[in-house]
């Protein structure tokens, strides 16, 4: 596996304890543009994609990049996570991944 | 030592109610009269010279009966005595613990009341009918020799004592002497003769049925013995219409000569293994006159929140609660027949604060539904006796034809449910426990979610399901499915039983008594599931397996007899292997080769909600969390 460049789980919140490095969420699309998309972070936070989206996007849209600043991701990779997923479970991963459980992680 | 009776004891001891314990109470010395054998124990009255009453010794006293130290028309010093009601009637009786004897048979039933001697004759003449003994007791006290009491009752042939007897004492009686009445619990099939006494329970309604075999009536009771012992009576045809009238609820009779056979599972509505038939030739004497300690109704109820556990199953339940609301009654068209049926819909409530919807049918709906219409704003208590539960609305239960609904019943379950509902319950907020059957509920309520385990919770447990069987749910993945075990049975289209193959051509059906060209294959088959904690074998029927192959048994079996190089018989199984479902299972106990065996059934398959799993398995993190802190 490799671990060179691992990823942190993230919500809206956590994000600004990555800043400059790599994170990895998951948010609902609420728009999209050439090179950009908005969405909603699990935690009901706005959050800005810089990347090129596939298309057609489904609702939810994984996000791996670098966090350029408290709601600012640069995307690396982007996936479509299709319309059903469960935002409440994600978000409470994140929680248990950056707290109680943080070096079950890397 | 005392050589007479205290004269009052026992009218003293029922006026006075605070005599619990006989630490405080006065030594009080009666006569044994009218003592018998009722299973293992015994009962007799207690005689002060001036009042008899009912009374029973424990099982542990039986030895000093049969060693003849406690005779009949003896006298006993009480030690330790409880004063009990009979539930059925006012009157009172005495458990009787602990006794010792104080004089041996003496030569009648000792009358201190002089007015009764006009009455004595004759009841001298009915305590001679009654104590056959009564004139050996005698002898043996010159002689000093003692008979054991239970010889006495044997010392003369039944016939003997019948032809002696034939007129002057009514039939339950000449029963009840001749025989000895043996506890519900200790018949068997391999039993002779024996007769028992029962209180008819429950009975249900005439029935008229057609089937394969021609048609008839049939109808069913159920009786409980002084023990609380429960057994289902069936009755068909001629005995059906014999008995029908015979059979009153609430009353007690003596009944022998029927047959007994292993319960059927799948339909008991009792906690016993065997049920009884009764045919014309059986017997069944009603016991008038005998006051008697047989519970008049058993009950087990199961809370409402644990009603999950229950949906869809064969077995019925009891339940107790109060009463929310009742609904009008509505008529509901029945599918089968297009009769118009009435309906009422009542909703309970009981201390784990869920609600329930019960649908009344027929007369309860008309008849005592309207009684609970017109009180329901007193929140009565009630209790109902073998209820269905269906998955209506996620847990609905309905009456069927031998339910029984008691309103207010006389029992400590209904009184602290009643003092619950006063003081705090009709203040609460309660939920309706079909909707806590989603997996996110969160109450920790028991529902078709939370009582999922891992596999090890079975596996490590041999003793689970020895009583009846038990429920989980699990999930887990099929690990293994054997390609050489028998998988499937020769199935008849009509009923689904199995056929055997005709001698010419075609298969018959032992179920329909009829010949059908083809035939349907069924699933009969166990797979090995495993889990992180253990793997074990689970049976699976059709519809189950076919969820798991998935593909039916004819079509699994097309592709077996096809063969060839790609086989794709192997492949299906293969593509079954290693995915994971949620299971729904019972454990039972099987005997086999004399062997206790877990067995574990798929009662029903579910693809797995990767997102409710994981609702369930952050609710596991979060509980384990809290409980370490």
């Amino acid at each position: 596996m490799d671990t060179s460049s691992p990823s942190a789980f993230v919500n809206g919140a956590f994000m600004r304890r990555y800043i400059g490095q790599k994170v990895r969420t998951v948010v609902q699309v609420i728009g999209s543009d050439v090179g950009s998309v908005v969405g909603k972070s699990t935690d009901d936070v706005q959050i800005v994609v810089r990347g090129s989206p596939p298309t057609p996007l489904t609702t939810y849209l994984e996000v791996i990049g670098i966090a350029e600043s408290e709601k600012t991701i640069r995307a690396e990779t982007l996936t479509n996570f299709g319309n059903s997923f469960d935002p409440a479970n994600f978000n409470e991963l994140c929680k248990l991944a950056n707290g109680e459980f943080k070096h079950l992680f890397i | 030592m005392a050589t007479s009776v205290t004269p009052d004891a026992i009218s003293s001891v029922l006026s006075n109610p605070s005599f619990d314990s006989s630490s405080d109470r006065p030594e009080i010395v009666v006569q044994v009269v009218d003592l018998k054998p009722i299973g293992n124990r015994y009962t007799f009255n207690a005689n002060d010279g001036k009042t008899r009453v009912k009374a029973m010794f424990t099982a542990s006293i039986a030895p000093e009966i049969i060693s003849g130290n406690i005779q009949n028309l003896g006298l006993i010093r009480l030690i330790d005595f409880m004063v009990n009601d009979i539930s059925s009637k006012s009157t009172k009786y005495f458990l009787v613990t602990k006794c010792e004897a104080v004089a041996p048979a003496l030569d009648s039933e000792i009358n201190l009341e002089s007015k009764s001697d006009e009455e004595a004759p004759e009841l001298k003449k009915q305590k001679l009918e009654h104590s056959p003994a009564n004139d050996d007791a005698k002898i043996d006290v010159s002689t000093g020799i003692t008979l054991k009491p239970k010889q006495e009752f044997v010392a003369k042939s039944a016939s003997q004592i019948m032809s002696e007897q034939r007129g002057n004492a009514a039939p339950a009686a000449r029963m009840a002497m001749t025989r000895r009445v043996h506890p519900l619990v200790s018949l068997n099939p391999y039993q002779g003769s024996w007769t028992i006494k029962v209180r008819v329970t429950n009975k249900g309604v005439m029935r008229n049925y057609k089937n394969a075999r021609g048609e008839g009536c049939v109808f069913n009771v159920e009786l409980t013995d002084e023990e609380g012992t429960q057994i289902q009576a069936t009755m068909f045809n001629d005995a059906a219409r014999k008995f029908y009238e015979r059979f009153q609820l609430g009353k007690v009779y003596y009944i022998s000569r029927g047959l007994l056979k292993l319960a059927n599972k799948q339909f008991k509505t009792v906690q016993n293994d065997y049920e009884m038939t009764l045919n014309e030739n059986s017997e069944v004497e009603e016991a008038s006159n005998e006051e008697m300690f047989v519970p008049e109704r058993k009950f087990n109820f199961v809370p409402i929140e644990e009603l999950g556990m229950y949906v869809n199953q064969k077995e019925l339940i009891d339940l107790i609660g109060v009463v929310q609301s009742v609904s009008p009654t509505m008529s509901i068209r029945r599918k089968t027949d297009n009769e118009m049926i009435p309906k009422r819909d009542i909703t309970l409530a009981d201390e784990s604060k869920k609600t329930v919807v019960v649908s009344l049918w027929n007369d309860l709906a008309t008849g005592i539904g309207q009684e609970l219409l017109d009180m329901a704003d007193k929140s009565p208590v009630i209790a109902i006796k073998s209820l269905k539960v269906g998955d209506f609305q996620g847990v609905s239960l309905s009456t069927i034809s031998r339910s029984n609904v008691v309103i207010n019943p006389e029992s400590p379950e209904a009184k602290k449910l009643k003092s619950w509902y006063d003081s705090e319950g009709k203040e609460t907020s309660m939920s309706s426990i079909g909707s806590g059957m989603s997996p996110s509920a969160k109450n920790g309520s028991r529902s078709m979610y939370t009582d999922r385990v891992v596999l090890s919770h079975i596996t490590s447990n041999p003793s689970l399901g020895e009583e009846k069987p038990v429920f989980f749910s699990t999930r887990g993945y099929i690990s293994f499915i054997k390609p050489d075990q028998t998988m499937w049975y020769q199935a008849c289209k009509t009923c689904n039983k199995k056929v055997t193959e005709a001698m010419d051509s075609g298969y018959w059906c032992e179920g329909c008594q009829k010949k059908d060209e083809e035939c349907s294959l069924r699933y009969i088959m166990v797979v090995k599931v495993s889990d992180s904690t253990g793997e074990t074998w689970f049976s699976s029927f059709n519809d189950e397996a076919e969820k798991i192959i998935g593909c039916s048994a004819d079509e699994l079996n097309k592709l077996r007899s096809e063969g060839g190089e790609t086989n794709e018989f192997q492949t299906k199984l293969k593509e079954a292997t290693w995915s994971s479902h949620i299971f729904r299972v019972s454990v039972t106990q099987n005997e086999y080769n004399g062997e206790k065996r877990q067995r574990v059934t798929v009662k029903g398959v579910a693809p797995i909600d990767f997102a409710a799993e994981t609702r369930l398995l952050l609710e596991g993190i979060s509980k384990k969390s809290q409980a370490s802190h």
